[in-house]
């Protein structure tokens, strides 16, 4: 088994002749649950989209499992899933809908062409739309007709449908109540797999609460496009939050 | 002195000033031979001729019409959707296909659909005979170019991010390409693809004018005939038949279907678009194309056409499509405005429905009853029908806005008619330009009907060549329709863009 999943060197990403990312140099292993701490503006989602292959560095290298991501085959690609922070799910679509879309990549055209026709079976979806604690009532809803908070877990649903390997989540926590945020952090973090349920072993999560720290084992702290510390969270002191805040 | 600034709602109101000339020129053309005949035209709308006979005629009428139109209205709809997502650029990013495949689609649709299906039908009947074939060909040409361009610019305003999620999941591109779609083309299909049927059925009535068969044959005939009473009883047939079909489709609810019935729609819409494919392969190979055998003559451009005349041809064509157009902008805001109360509303809509059920032709040979030929009276006339058309949609879209400004202005004893302009219409202006736009480009291709009728344009030359067989005559007159089209839709693309 490869222990380093994905792997950034010197990377920096510019846009509009802004450099959003600076000198960016991250791996990230086998197994870690990792904090991506920084405020507004920092960085995180532009890290996270070169993270899972959506925009390429302006220079430096970034690579996938040991290659470049253009050269990573379907299923490797699979191997890595986002929750986006503006959840990007498709309207028009109903929940389970949604939820399915996450098994695009391991299901036939025909499966594609059933769940946008509500023939296809749902159950896998319903497994993992249930953990996610979403109402039964809504699973045939509108995406359109449901609260923000259930989008946010719809969303979350979608991502971990999808059995990856690695799961990076832009501040998945947001629009959940407290009871409900503690719920699915502990199912993101502690979980094992169980009832069919498949948690991916590696996560990293970008956040803003620090009282949300508990069950990581690694934060990375990050300030004007530039990672400020990484370290374990065991080390983490009251100084290196001051930095990035 | 202030300068004077347009904005959506003036420029709305200023075509108007079309009448001016329109209005010179149908009074100086104006004569009283045919009022008699008009006013039996009229009555004869209230005691249409109804007996076993006639009856029995609109009905095998009737059927002709709907198997042309849902024929034509299907097909073009399934590979509007096809070419719609093969000239989106979205397709090309997912697909990895080439570029230039796209731009030859998109050059192809942008030909086919600037010729208007009229154009089709005669040439196609020219060259192939008259059959019910030469109907579901000619009006799917021209229909299969105008849903893409709409399909695709509906598949082209997916969101950008959704594009991304959906591409990160690194589905299969085909199951990815379908869900990002799916969405957007089925609810194209149900806003536009039903509308769609209604043009369908109606450009079937015209070119049965033609003699292609269904109910705008029997109405062409009744008409030379002068027998109106039997013209009415087809017109309310035709009236009825447009009711009834916006009836039930609106009663389909694509996204509440029972999952059986929505699985069968598909698997019968992919046998339809196979067999479809098959009939169009089948029609271009085994018919008798002998009228066509000199099809060397299309290269070599022998024509006797004087330059002068055809320059005038193609003037007349441009100056039809800016009256026309400028009648349809201006005419629905304008009456609402000055008949502002519930039986005026009444009236317009009523005016409309007639307006746009009577084809173009018929509205001009009624209109010749007291009036010579002229760009005016084809003007006048390409202008209503489409005002018609234009005014259902403003009506709709002011009555089922949020009506607080208006209701605002009115406690505040500001009058009706300024309530309505400033309260209501103010705020619809932008998307009935927009909407106009697109019309305008309609208008543009509609000039043909009017041409080969009413002695105007290139239209009517195009009748002539088309009579003498002078097919490199055709290919020029052609040449110029496509050219005047492109030209209108870059315009019209434009201000639609700047206003939406």
């Amino acid at each position: 088994m490869i222990d380093i999943l994905l792997e950034l060197k010197d990377v920096n990403y510019k846009y509009k002749n802004n450099l959003i990312l600076n000198k960016i140099n991250l791996q990230i292993n086998y197994g870690e649950k990792i904090a991506l701490m920084g405020k507004s503006g920092a960085g995180k989602t532009t890290l996270i989209s070169i993270l899972n292959g959506t925009i390429n560095p302006t220079k430096g290298r970034a690579k996938f499992f040991g290659r470049e991501f253009d050269k990573l085959n379907f299923d490797q690609k699979s191997k890595i899933s986002t929750i986006w922070q503006d959840l990007r799910l498709i309207e028009d679509l109903s929940c389970e809908q949604n939820v399915n879309c996450g098994l695009l990549g391991k299901e036939s055209f025909l499966f594609a062409l059933k769940n946008l026709l509500n023939i296809s079976s749902f159950n896998k979806a319903h497994n993992y739309m249930q953990i996610c604690n979403l109402e039964k009532s809504i699973y045939s809803k509108n995406i359109r007709k449901i609260s923000g908070g259930q989008k946010q877990r719809v969303a979350i649903a979608r991502s971990l449908i999808q059995e990856s390997d690695i799961l990076l989540a832009d501040e998945p926590f947001n629009n959940l109540d407290p009871k409900l945020t503690s719920k699915i952090k502990n199912l993101l973090l502690i979980s094992k797999n169980k009832n069919k349920i498949r948690v991916p072993h590696t996560i990293l999560i970008s956040l803003h609460r620090l009282d949300l720290l508990d069950g990581f084992n690694r934060v990375i702290g990050m300030k004007n496009g530039k990672i400020l510390f990484d370290l374990e969270k065991n080390k983490l002191k009251n100084f290196h939050l001051n930095k990035i805040y | 002195m202030n300068k004077l600034k347009l904005n959506p709602s003036s420029i709305t109101f200023l075509p108007i000033l079309v009448c001016i000339p329109l209005a010179y020129e149908l009074l100086i053309n104006f004569h009283i031979g045919g009022i008699e005949l008009f006013k039996e035209f009229i009555i004869s709308a209230l005691i249409p001729k109804i007996n076993n006979e006639i009856i029995i005629t609109l009905i095998k009428r009737l059927n002709e019409t709907i198997f042309i139109a849902f024929s034509s209205w299907l097909v073009s709809i399934i590979f509007g959707i096809i070419f719609g997502i093969l000239s989106s650029d979205i397709s090309y990013k997912f697909l990895s296909l080439p570029i230039f495949l796209k731009r030859f689609i998109k050059l192809l649709l942008i030909i086919t659909r600037s010729i208007h299906e009229i154009i089709w039908g005669l040439i196609l009947m020219q060259i192939y005979g008259i059959n019910f074939s030469i109907g579901i060909v000619a009006i799917c040409i021209p229909y299969i170019a105008i849903n893409a361009k709409v399909f695709s610019e509906q598949i082209e305003n997916i969101n950008l991010k959704t594009i991304q999620s959906i591409k990160q999941i690194n589905g299969f591109k085909f199951s990815s390409l379908i869900t990002l779609f799916w969405s957007p083309v089925i609810k194209t299909l149900k806003n536009f693809g039903l509308y769609r049927l209604e043009c369908a059925i109606r450009s079937t009535a015209v070119l049965g004018l033609f003699g292609i068969g269904g109910i705008g044959t029997s109405i062409f005939l009744s008409f030379q005939t002068l027998n109106f009473r039997e013209l009415w009883t087809y017109l309310w047939g035709l009236a009825f038949l447009i009711i009834i079909s916006k009836a039930i489709f609106k009663k389909i609810n694509l996204f509440n279907t029972p999952k059986k019935f929505l699985f069968n729609f598909v698997i019968v819409l992919f046998c339809i678009s196979l067999f479809s494919l098959c009939f169009f392969v089948y029609f271009i190979f085994n018919k008798n194309i002998i009228p066509f055998n000199s099809i060397n003559n299309l290269l070599i451009l022998n024509s006797n056409f004087n330059s002068y005349d055809f320059l005038k041809l193609f003037l007349e064509t441009i100056l039809l499509s800016l009256f026309s157009s400028g009648v349809a902008v201006s005419f629905p805001p304008f009456f609402i405005l000055i008949f502002n109360n519930k039986i005026g509303i009444l009236i317009i809509r009523s005016i409309s429905f007639l307006f746009r059920l009577i084809p173009p032709p018929i509205i001009i040979l009624v209109l010749l009853m007291f009036n010579d030929p002229s760009i005016s009276l084809a003007a006048l006339t390409l202008g209503l029908h489409n005002a018609a058309i234009t005014s259902k949609l403003l009506l709709v879209n002011l009555y089922t806005q949020d009506k607080n400004e208006y209701i605002a202005m009115q406690s505040l004893g500001v009058a009706k008619r300024t309530s309505w302009l400033f309260g209501l219409f103010v705020k619809q202006a932008r998307s009935y330009l927009a909407y106009c736009a697109y019309r305008s480009d309609i208008i543009i291709r509609e000039t043909a009907i009017l041409g080969v009728i009413g002695s105007i344009g290139l239209g009517w030359q195009l009748q002539e060549s088309l009579s003498s067989f002078a097919w490199d005559e055709v290919i020029i007159i052609l040449f110029a329709y496509s050219s005047i089209a492109i030209i209108g839709e870059l315009i019209n693309g434009k201000i639609k863009s700047n206003l939406t």
